[in-house]
């Protein structure tokens, strides 16, 4: 592979950090003589990057197979992306800095919705073609994943083929057909044929996209182009994962990235059921890794990298049934070590604040707790399974073990939401600080601080709101401009997120594959890094639905009844559409379902489809019961 | 009982390679995990935030390699300053490797303070005639532009041998001229005065390549109309 170093290196001297860029980080891989290469690639820059979960996963899972070697890719930084297309040097990988366009293939995960027009940028910058149907023989296969391919048709184009669910089989495994077919000499058309027959691989170009009509009669948006191919793709599932270790080798960065520290993954999936919320949908079942796995991994994890902090990382980990005894072995464990455990995604009640307190120590900055309505009824509407009892249990026992700062997280613009909700959210703001006040002592209460953090509610694919429309950001700013006058004290600070961010998310997570020209029309505007406020182009967006003919209102705000199939229909998670559309029946109703891990099925269909079960290291209790518990104490 | 402060290493590292262009933070940083992949008793502060006590030397620039650096190291009990330097190489990547530890004594200054005068050797493209020092280098500190007089931190003279040039600087309580702003100051001046060039683009010397110096002493006189430019900065002596 050719080695673009040294014309990297005369472009260093005056880069922003160029550390990100330079490789040989600690826990680096090395396999120069592999015959089969794979680059791994983020598509936003280093910082961002590094420490993703799916990037550390996928590069160990392919490393670990004979004559497979993977590398790591990152965007670089805006300006350096200029400076590389000036000076005509490709995109380059991490470990060997060859060009990304020299590998067999490359994966790119899509994090999120705002980085569509990087996709284009990574490929663009790569020499890449952007469309698959354009690629020659030579060029690598480009392969998508992550959160986002659960509705993959806004990125469809792009793709040769995209994994759906959990890669750590899937990819390896694809990857080893490829190799073996390329060895073959198979033209890519044929691997591509192939590889649609592999579980969990979706091949775009093997199926024509229907219109409106032809789809909702057929009940479905994609007709394939030849008999023998797979209606409907179910997700992988890693089903190994609660027996793993949870410690696997990682790269120590030189630079400061986002998440730097050790990562373990305690438990995998969330069963609250939270209706607008796709994670909580999509990792199904619960898969919960021992107490026993979980210390081992953290302590060999820390030797290892040399790390000052961990991170007990899940949708809830919280939730975790043996999380008490595993923190409290860790904290016996780190005891003089100047190591800080951290718990992200607090539970919201006085449990998940004794859990926060056991890894605190002196040092109290803020708890955040994400109660995403202001009233009950909207709490029930979306099914989250939390009282203003559990708020404020929360914040007595916060206040008075000495945290001083709370923020609190809402949505505006769920279904179902009237003014009074907005204002229940001032409502409850203004009490939470009039509770945490009374919880601490006289002379401190100066110093006490509640912050409010609204974001727009987006819809989601493969969530029981995936049928409701977003509201507009005019109508956004409305309601904002409600909660921002309903706030009465000096100390409750509201903050919210740019609607106009919010919206393109909505169409790209409700889009069909007609989105994908509207992306790529945006990208030749210049749009790119729209997840960085200060790069966020809402000028290019709207004047590439104008070139292209899309109406991204409709796609992002129109509402429809639970019938109407969905461009992702075909992608399954494992929960049924049945499983969905109940559950936006009863948020109608403001019934709510209980989570499954505590208490009875409630029929979302995963477990039958995927054949497993929710895998938990003990038994879970009852939030209500496990307050009653003696809280552990170091 | 054992006093811990008698437990004080001073370890020695190199900053070669790619690794020329972390910075200083990022050193610390690596260091620090170094410190405690190699499993070493290492002490904690107390008090609101916990940290490793560690001390480090004189900070380098992005960009500038060294080959002597240093760092304190507080242990809460003795290992063989054999022991802990195999287990540090051990956890040390290449190019950031600790070469020597020794206990030093409880008095003696901090590494930040212990060694005001460092001599640096740069390696040019090409080999210059002579290499103007300007009396006085611009340096834009916190958005103000602030005038330092070379003299008052080069220590004897900057002395050139075909494309190597090797100088001193000493470090003041009210601050340095870093080595790396002074070579540019030079190459820039060289270049102004060279003949046919008029308006030398001083950003053409910007970019510092990391690559430790070699034997630049045989390499070619510079042509009469060539740019000179710095291939490597590397601090090769620290001493009281």
């Amino acid at each position: 592979m050719t080695d673009l170093w040294p014309r990297l290196e005369a472009l260093l001297g005056d880069a922003e950090r160029p550390a990100r860029y330079i490789n040989r980080e600690w826990g680096c891989v090395y396999k120069p003589d592999a015959d089969f290469r794979f680059c791994m690639v983020y598509p936003d820059t280093y910082e961002l990057g590094q420490a993703n979960q799916a990037v550390r996963i996928l590069v160990n899972a392919v490393n670990a197979a004979e004559g497979m070697a993977a590398e790591r890719a990152f965007l670089p930084a805006p300006a350096f992306c200029d400076r590389m297309r000036a000076e005509g040097l490709p995109l380059f990988s991490i470990e060997s800095c060859a060009p990304v366009a020299e590998f067999d293939a490359v994966g790119i995960t899509l994090p999120h919705e705002l980085a569509a027009t990087n996709v284009l940028e990574t490929l663009d910058l790569a020499g890449i073609p952007l469309r698959a149907d354009v690629r020659a023989e030579d060029d690598p296969l480009v392969l998508g994943g992550g959160p986002c391919a659960y509705n993959p048709e806004p990125y469809a184009p792009f793709f040769d083929a995209v994994s759906i669910g959990e890669g750590e089989e899937a990819v390896p495994e694809a990857l080893a057909l490829i190799r073996r077919l390329r060895a073959e000499g198979a033209p890519r058309g044929a691997i591509l044929r192939a590889l649609a027959d592999e579980p969990g691989w979706y091949v775009p170009s093997l199926y024509r996209w229907r219109d409106e009509a032809e789809a909702q009669e057929a009940g479905t948006w994609i007709d394939p182009v030849e008999p023998g191919l797979p209606a409907r793709i179910d997700k992988r599932l890693f089903e190994g994962f609660a027996q793993s270790p949870g410690w696997e080798p990682c790269i120590v960065p030189f630079t400061e990235v986002v998440h730097d520290r050790l990562n373990v993954e305690i438990l995998r999936g969330c069963a609250r059921g939270c209706r607008f919320c796709q994670a909580g949908m999509m990792y199904r079942p619960v898969r919960e890794r021992s107490a026993d796995n979980v210390v081992t991994s953290v302590l060999a994890g820390l030797a290892n990298t040399g790390y000052d902090e961990v991170s007990l990382t899940s949708l809830s980990s919280t939730d975790h049934s043996q999380i008490a005894d595993i923190l409290t072995r860790l904290n016996h464990a780190c005891e003089g070590k100047g190591v800080r455990i951290s718990v992200p995604s607090q539970r919201l009640d006085a449990f998940g604040v004794d859990m926060a307190g056991l890894v605190a120590g002196q040092k109290k900055g803020g708890l955040t707790f994400a109660p995403e309505a202001g009233t009950q009824r909207l709490r029930d509407v979306i099914n989250k399974n939390v009282t203003e009892d559990d708020l404020f249990g929360a914040l007595d026992a916060a206040f008075a073990a000495g945290w001083r700062r709370c923020k609190l997280y809402f949505m505006i613009g769920l279904p179902t939401e009237t003014d009074d909700d907005i204002k229940g959210i001032a409502s409850l703001a203004s009490r939470a600080y009039d509770r945490a006040k009374a919880a601490v002592a006289p002379d401190q209460r100066g110093n006490v601080r509640v912050s409010v953090s609204v974001a727009l509610f987006v819809p989601k694919a493969q969530t029981p709101f995936q049928w409701d429309g977003q509201i507009t950001p005019e109508e956004a700013l409305r309601r904002v401009g409600i909660l921002r006058r309903s706030v009465k004290h000096k100390a409750v600070d509201v903050h919210w997120h740019d609607p106009s961010t919010s919206f393109v998310e909505a169409v790209m997570s409700r889009g069909g594959r007609e989105a994908a020209a509207w992306v790529e029309a945006a990208w030749r505007r210049g749009a790119r890094f729209d997840a960085w406020t200060e790069c966020f182009d809402g000028q290019a967006w709207r004047a590439a639905a104008d070139e292209v003919g899309i109406d991204p209102e409709a796609v992002a705000q129109t509402s429809y009844p639970t019938d109407r199939v969905m461009p992702w229909a075909h992608i399954s998670t494992g929960v049924s559409a049945r499983f969905l559309a109940r559950e936006r029946r009863l948020a109608d109703e403001d019934r709510t379902t209980p989570d499954c891990t505590f208490g009875t099925c409630s029929a979302c269909g995963a477990c039958p489809s995927l054949g497993v079960d929710n895998e938990l290291a003990a038994p879970r209790t009852a939030p209500a019961a496990v307050e009653e518990q003696e809280a552990p104490h170091v | 009982m054992s006093d811990p402060r008698n437990f004080r290493l001073r370890a020695t590292f190199c900053k070669q390679g790619r690794l020329a262009l972390l910075s200083h933070l990022e050193v610390a940083r690596a260091l620090e995990r170094t410190v405690r992949r190699a499993g070493l008793p290492f002490a904690i502060s107390q008090g609101f935030s916990p940290h490793m006590k560690i001390a480090f030397g004189a900070a380098l620039p992005v960009g500038v390699g060294g080959l002597h650096e240093v760092f304190d190291l507080q242990l809460t009990r003795y290992v063989s300053p054999e022991g802990a330097l195999e287990a540090l190489q051990a956890a040390s990547p290449p190019d950031l490797m600790v070469k020597d530890c020794r206990y030093i004594e409880p008095g003696e200054p901090a590494a930040s303070v212990a060694y005001p005068l460092s001599t640096y050797r740069a390696l040019l493209s090409c080999a210059p005639a002579a290499l103007p020092v300007p009396d006085e280098v611009i340096v834009v500190r916190k958005k103000k532009e602030k005038v330092l007089r070379v003299s008052d931190f080069l220590v004897g003279e900057m002395r050139v041998a075909g494309a190597v040039a090797t100088f001193t600087l000493e470090a003041k309580p009210t601050g340095s001229l870093r080595p790396d702003v002074l070579l540019r100051a030079c190459v820039d001046a060289y270049n102004a005065a060279g003949e046919g060039l008029a308006e030398a683009p001083s950003g053409a010397a910007a970019a510092i390549a990391a690559v430790p110096p070699a034997d630049g002493q045989q390499a070619s006189l510079c042509a009469p109309d060539e740019l000179l430019r710095i291939v490597s900065v590397t601090r090769i002596d620290q001493r009281a």
